[in-house]
């Protein structure tokens, strides 16, 4: 198709996908009709619950039906002795409870109450004998009703008591009070605002609202209206197709829930509860801003997921019926916000949903970790597009026979056929294993580390070579297995010339130095740097590591790391993404995800080590590239590493050398004409090595081989 | 034109495997109308989903203009044009917007789109309805736009299944004109439906299926001399029988 451009039409088909939804009618309803008239007659009711269970600031109303019980009541309350003693006051607030004394005729008090024109009813009788006895009534049912009786018969219990022990201190000068209480507050409050707590939940019930007509009715609608079928005839890459549909479904979850977000706080604001619900007086411009932020998030991993059920079912009733749990099961972690003891910490960091609602309670309020956030943020992408990867596999799938062919239990099965690489959707799910995983296994091992204070340090080493191995290792081969990729090429297991490899050396060797500008650079420009604790730390380290040999050293942080991460990035990945994309974005992906992984390490993310860990990435990926194997990489990744930890253990040893082993400075330019001259020496020899086997054509063999099968 | 060769294809139902296209070959020249017939479960629209690409075969493949199913799908998915009974519409886009979308999915740019959107809608006569929303045509105004969607990208080798299904005389009339049409501009047409009668009056060569099998293929003259029938339908009968 020459001259058609793929961006002009994939905005063209999102256009489409678009138009069909926002004109029908039932996106009309759950986008403008809903909010219009949900958040009033919400805040109707919300209005109700408050007036009858908050008291206002004038405090509780006592009624009495005349002007002397209303005297009486008044000098009682205003006597100093009906007040509570400082200990018993500060260990229930410390504040003391205002009373309004109304005189009511029209009716008794006990039905003033049950009309709900005072908090409380007096009836006082036998006035008239100097010994008057009060009735108090309060409304059945009604926490503000029985709070105000129980303090108003408490205020006249003080009173009588503190009138008895006056009398007695008189009558017996001796008289001594048995025990004098004083009441004090320990730790600290939570101050988490109302409506960062509620927020969640409304978050997800809006995107989810947004979200699920459209799912529903651009997979399983197509497949019914007769449209599914001609779709998939068409050349059209499927995942262009997934993708504009998705676009339609984000945009109009956002839009819903942007309608809501509108209307919600409209009717707050208007009916006076946005005050009450923030806490504070100033219009809350920065939560709204917030929560849109947030409505992204939440947009795109509901729509992921939506789109990736809806691609099951055959039919739109097929399809409420998948939606319908997954609704309910997404209201439960919502109420987690609800609950105050609950964080985000540990492994629900990386909980799909609960931690998004975690990290939106905590934004709201002010109070989120910026590390455990982007972890969380991290991971939901990689949820989302996992969702959309399981979407494309089935996507379509129907239109090939009504017995659909593909199903649930599908995705859990080996392909028939061996392939030579797995595909990006493939590559996708693998990522969102790995990085909860990932995340897992460091947090935990680190956890353990740090709390075995006796533990030796060579087994410490051994362990941290066993997660990795147990992650970046196991998991893209169990992804290859699965896919029943060939390990030969999606691993890129391809012999390599001698002079690669000598060029992988003295590239190993001179990269660390443009590595460590690049470090300071990212500093300079305010990405990462590292605080005076974490220098610390990290001296305290080396120390701790010299207690080990060398040799274990280098094999735990240079040969481990450099075979299995270069097999995942540079092979399973590389190969994976090769498959839909140019070299030189293949290269660039990968190097980002390189430099990602080195930041999510353990619990504090190490943001200075993406710029240099991104830099090595691009460096080993062009010369996977070139050299269309994993092994040159491998040596430069091990060189790279070992050469650092090297440097590291004998640092004392090598102090002759100068100051060019201080983290936070430039390396002297004697050095870097060094390094730059090795990974000129190293780029060259690579190029070279690589020069009669042009790696475009023959990275795509397979391709070109099809090619070549063409009849003409 | 069209190569079919060796097409193979089974599915597995619980714990059987069935045959459904058994070592399928035929083809088709340009200004030629192919009628694949067969009773239901012959394996007619599975035949033409492995030339669509939408189901793969386990062995055999087609060619389109020179290229394979199995090497370059994206090729021969944009050259192929397809019709089926049970096409539907978008009902919230007008018909204009509907094939411009089609166009557009098989990479037609939007200048050229816009004037054979006119062209063929001129040409099925529903030039008026271009700018009407799709769900509110009635059946067979919405059959002739599903017409003029297969055809949107101009392909030369054209595929209809089941054209006629549930159709009323003007409607069948309609198909009828379109396959003369097709005819006459030259494209290799592939017509599968079991309305023997229909496909006498309509077909140059023809395929009969059963069991996925190829059981004969021919002009109707030759089928007659190698069955001793005068008629599709006792040719067809004996067929079953057998």
């Amino acid at each position: 198709m020459p001259g058609v451009s793929l961006k002009g039409r994939l905005l063209r088909l999102c256009q489409k996908e678009l138009k069909e939804t926002i004109r029908d009618r039932r996106t009309i309803v759950t986008l403008v009709l809903m909010p219009l008239l949900v958040y009033p007659i919400m805040s109707m009711a919300l209005n109700r619950f408050l007036l009858t269970n908050v008291s206002s600031d004038d405090g509780f109303t006592i009624c009495v039906s005349s002007e002397l019980e209303s005297e009486i009541l008044d000098q009682w309350l205003s006597n100093p002795l009906s007040v509570p003693p400082k200990a018993i006051a500060d260990s229930s607030g410390g504040e003391l409870a205002k009373f309004q004394v109304a005189v009511i005729t029209d009716v008794p008090p006990a039905e003033a109450v049950a009309r709900n024109d005072a908090d409380v009813g007096m009836e006082l009788s036998n006035i008239e004998t100097g010994n008057p006895t009060a009735t108090f009534f309060a409304y059945r049912g009604d926490s503000v009703s029985q709070a105000a009786r129980r303090v108003v018969v408490e205020r006249l219990q003080w009173l009588k008591l503190a009138e008895a022990e006056n009398l007695l201190k008189r009558t017996l000068p001796d008289y001594r009070t048995p025990v004098l209480v004083s009441a004090e507050d320990v730790g600290s409050v939570e101050e988490n605002s109302l409506l960062a707590t509620i927020v969640p939940l409304v978050l997800v019930l809006m995107t989810i609202t947004g979200a699920v007509y459209p799912a529903i009715d651009l997979t399983a609608g197509e497949r019914e209206r007769g449209t599914m079928e001609a779709v998939m005839a068409s050349p059209v890459p499927r995942g262009y197709v997934l993708l504009s549909k998705y676009t339609a479904v984000v945009v109009v979850a956002l839009l819903t829930a942007i309608a809501n977000l509108v209307a919600m706080f409209t009717t707050l604001w208007a009916s006076g509860l946005l005050e009450f619900l923030t806490g504070g007086d100033a219009f809350p411009w920065l939560t709204i801003l917030q929560m849109l932020g947030l409505l992204v998030l939440f947009s795109g991993f509901f729509s992921a997921v939506l789109l990736s059920l809806t691609s099951f079912a055959k039919s739109f009733k097929e399809a409420q019926a998948y939606l319908i749990p997954v609704m309910l099961l997404s209201l439960t972690p919502a109420m987690l916000s609800l609950m105050p003891g609950i964080t985000l910490s540990g492994a629900l960091i990386v909980l799909p949903l609960v931690n998004i609602i975690l990290l939106a309670r905590d934004l709201l309020s002010g109070s989120v970790d910026p590390n455990n956030a982007f972890v969380a943020i991290v991971s939901t992408f990689a949820y989302a597009a996992a969702a959309l990867s399981v979407a494309a596999r089935l996507f379509g799938s129907d239109a090939v026979t009504r017995t659909s062919e593909k199903s649930i239990g599908s995705l859990l099965r080996r392909p028939r056929e061996a392939s030579s690489r797995p595909t990006p959707q493939a590559a996708a799910l693998m990522l969102a294993l790995l990085v909860p995983v990932y995340f897992l296994v460091s947090n935990g091992l680190m956890r353990f580390i740090k709390t075995s204070e006796d533990l030796n340090v060579s087994f410490a080493l051994l362990l941290n070579a066993i997660a990795l191995i147990f992650t970046f290792g196991l998991i893209p081969a169990l992804a290859a297995w699965m896919g029943r990729n060939r390990f030969k090429t999606t691993f890129r297991i391809q012999p390599s010339g001698l002079l690669s490899f000598i060029g992988a050396i003295l590239l190993g060797l001179g990269a660390w130095a443009f590595a460590h500008e690049a470090f300071l650079l990212a500093d300079a420009i305010g990405i990462g740097g590292l605080s005076d604790q974490q220098i610390a730390s990290a001296e305290a380290s080396v120390t701790k590591m010299r207690e080990s040999s060398a040799l274990l050293l280098i094999a735990c942080f240079a040969l481990t790391p450099a075979v299995i991460e270069e097999f995942c990035f540079r092979g399973y990945l590389f190969s994976a993404i090769r498959g839909a994309a140019t070299p030189l974005r293949t290269i660039l992906i990968t190097a980002f995800l390189f430099g990602l992984f080195h930041v999510l390490t353990g619990k504090a993310l190490l943001v200075e080590r993406f710029v240099p860990s991104t830099l090595m990435g691009l460096i080993i990926g062009w010369v996977a590239y070139r050299t269309r194997s994993v092994f040159p990489g491998i040596v430069i990744h091990f060189v790279h590493n070992g050469l650092l930890m090297l440097v590291l253990y004998y640092q004392d040893q090598l102090s002759f050398l100068g100051e060019g082993f201080d983290d936070q400075m430039h390396l002297p330019p004697l050095w870097l004409a060094a390094a730059s001259a090795l990974v000129m020496t190293g780029t060259l020899l690579i190029w070279v090595s690589s020069r009669n086997q042009p790696p475009g054509k023959s990275e795509n063999k397979s391709d070109q081989q099809q090619a070549d099968t063409r009849v003409t | 034109m069209l190569i079919v060769e060796s097409l193979q294809k089974s599915f597995q139902l619980d714990d059987d495997e069935v045959c459904a296209v058994d070592n399928l070959s035929f083809e088709v020249q340009p200004g030629e109308v192919y009628g694949l017939l067969g009773p239901n479960g012959a394996g007619k629209t599975t035949t033409l989903r492995m030339i669509l690409g939408l189901v793969k075969p386990d062995a055999g493949y087609a060619q389109v203009s020179g290229f394979r199913t199995e090497v370059d799908p994206t090729a021969v998915k944009s050259r192929l044009g397809f019709v089926s009974a049970s096409d539907g519409v978008y009902p919230w886009l007008s018909v204009r917007e509907m094939l411009l979308y089609f166009a557009d999915l098989y990479g037609v740019l939007p200048n050229e789109a816009a004037s054979r959107c006119e062209h063929l809608a001129a040409l099925m006569g529903i030039k008026p309805l271009l700018d009407r929303r799709a769900g509110t045509l009635s059946t067979g105004q919405r059959q002739r736009v599903t017409l003029v969607r297969g055809l949107i990208h101009d392909p030369p080798v054209m595929l209809l299944d089941e054209p006629t299904r549930g159709l009323d005389v003007v409607g069948v009339q309609t198909i009828f004109e379109y396959i003369e049409h097709l005819r006459e501009v030259g494209k290799a047409v592939v017509v599968c439906t079991h309305r023997l009668d229909e496909a006498e009056r309509l077909c140059d060569r023809f395929g009969l299926l059963h069991h996925g099998r190829m059981q004969q293929t021919g002009t109707l003259p030759q089928l007659r001399q190698q069955s001793g029938h005068d008629h599709l339908v006792d040719m067809f009968i004996e067929l079953l029988r057998s």
